[in-house]
């Protein structure tokens, strides 16, 4: 899936990840916006734990052939009727020179934009590296 | 943490319904088959630490956000002649 459906990110919405992030299993309401001069990045924000925000990006903004394989049990578990109410993020890690930083392509985040539900799948192919560089290097 | 020996083609069955058979043992390992309902989520565990891991780090930023963004929007602008 390559979709990016529009969501009013600007105030936030709130969406229910009923598994938690992996390694965050606690962690299961969460807001998503884009803090100020943001963009492109949005925030995950703990919603129980506002100090702990992933920073996220629409992965297409990065590798735009990028498509999250979805089985047919994660498509059920997400509830989808039709890959439009896919939206598909990546977390970024920051590094502490910035020009370096990395998209983690193996574990995306997929919410149905309709029941604001979303889960994080885990890729496990080469195909899909952990550590995607998102600026080219020159 | 409990220990249990098993044969090739045994298996154990966990909470009733997640079933882990040993398929085969050689020398490079043992080949586990699992069952399991769709809900449960299977992985390799150096898979699923190493995507913790990444989880983590993106919990931890070192530099303003902001800094970031800005290098992406320069590197946005720049694209279509680059590429």
């Amino acid at each position: 899936m390559t979709l990016s459906p529009e969501l009013p990110v600007d105030d936030g919405i709130l969406l229910s990840f009923p598994k938690g992030l992996v390694g965050f299993p606690q962690l299961t309401n969460f807001r998503l916006f884009e803090p100020l001069d943001g963009y492109p990045l949005k925030f995950l924000q703990a919603v129980t734990a506002p100090e702990i925000s992933f920073t996220c990006i629409d992965p297409v903004a990065v590798k735009s052939d990028y498509e999250v394989p979805l089985g047919e049990e994660e498509a059920e578990a997400l509830a989808l009727e039709s890959p439009q109410e896919a939206l598909v993020l990546t977390l970024v890690v920051i590094p502490e020179d910035p020009r370096g930083m990395t998209t983690n392509l193996a574990g995306p985040l997929v919410i149905n934009v309709r029941t604001l539900t979303g889960f994080q799948i885990v890729l496990n192919s080469d195909k899909f590296p952990l550590r995607y560089p998102i600026l080219a290097q020159d | 943490m409990l220990v249990i020996t098993r044969k090739q083609e045994q298996s154990i069955i966990i909470g009733g319904e997640v079933e882990v058979i040993v398929l085969g043992i050689s020398r490079e390992g043992v080949r586990l088959g699992i069952k399991a309902p769709r809900s449960v989520q299977v992985h390799r565990r150096e898979v699923f630490e190493a995507i913790a891991a990444e989880n983590r780090a993106a919990a931890e930023a070192r530099v303003p956000v902001q800094n970031a963004a800005a290098l992406l929007r320069a590197a946005q602008a720049r694209k279509p002649e680059s590429r």
